[in-house]
């Protein structure tokens, strides 16, 4: 299971693993749900909640990290982050106006975390989509490296 | 009937691209550059008087938080004013993506997923 190069399961880098993975979790989503008032966004803050899957990789092996994230279902995912993110630029059309236009912006004051409209709503979708993205990009690499030990 | 279908909608999008391009170009031009003194915009850009700058890079810089009620004004810009940019650039990791289960597929068969 393990690979000649990168030494997994390890005791020391399974409970670094543990102290930094909720850290990591809670830290990227906070940058995406803050993206609108904070610096970051959604393509930064879905890349540090992707970390996590290295993390769960580098301290449990390679099977654990499939049953943790399951690939079929981060396959998917992605593609539901576009979807979604083309639906709120349609908004714009539905309330007659073109495409892409932040149609409620003037829902809230400026610097709550619900404000800006379409803004957030766009940053949490391209969040979504980066952070099942590049997890599933993580996961098959490293299912192609532990393939070449067997 | 494939060929037709590919010819018809190729010939449709140049003719609605130029029509759009010759209607645009009766628009007024957004940024003509009228108002700005380069030399003395060269010479000490401290002391330049940026107040009477026209264009859509004034309307960034000065309106933002009226536009669009978002303090960050770099997601407001790449949400708002530049929204297909941030559409595209999202659709280039998806294709990625699917180009790199493409071409791992057959290496990681029977693993994984």
């Amino acid at each position: 299971m393990s690979n000649k190069n990168i030494k997994v399961k390890d005791y020391i880098i399974k409970s670094a693993a543990d102290f930094f993975t909720p850290i990591g979790l809670v830290l990227g989503l906070y940058i995406i749900l803050h993206g609108h008032l904070s610096p970051g966004g959604g393509f930064q803050g879905g890349v540090i909640v992707a970390s996590a899957v290295v993390l769960i990789y580098l301290g449990y092996g390679f099977e654990v990290s499939t049953k943790t994230f399951k690939p079929n279902v981060l396959k998917k995912s992605e593609a539901i982050g576009a979807l979604m993110y083309t639906f709120f630029a349609l908004l714009g059309i539905f309330y007659a106006a073109n495409f892409c236009r932040n149609v409620f912006f003037n829902v809230g004051n400026p610097g709550d975390l619900f404000s800006s409209g379409t803004i957030f709503l766009m940053n949490a979708a391209v969040g979504y989509k980066v952070l099942t993205g590049v997890g599933f990009l993580i996961l098959l690499m490293f299912g192609l490296l532990a393939n070449k030990e067997e | 009937m494939k060929k037709f279908l590919t010819y018809f909608s190729l010939t449709v999008f140049l003719i609605i691209g130029c029509y759009t391009a010759l209607e645009m170009a009766k628009l007024a031009p957004t940024f003509d550059g009228q108002k700005i003194n380069v030399v003395e915009l060269y010479n000490n850009p401290k002391n330049y008087d940026y107040n009477d700058a026209d264009g859509v890079a004034n309307l960034m810089v000065k309106q933002t938080i009226d536009k669009t009620h978002a303090i960050n004004a770099v997601t407001a810009i790449v949400f708002d004013f530049r929204g297909y940019d941030t559409l595209g650039e999202s659709f280039v990791l998806f294709t990625a993506i699917s180009g790199t289960v493409v071409i791992l597929r057959n290496a990681m068969k029977g693993r994984a997923d």
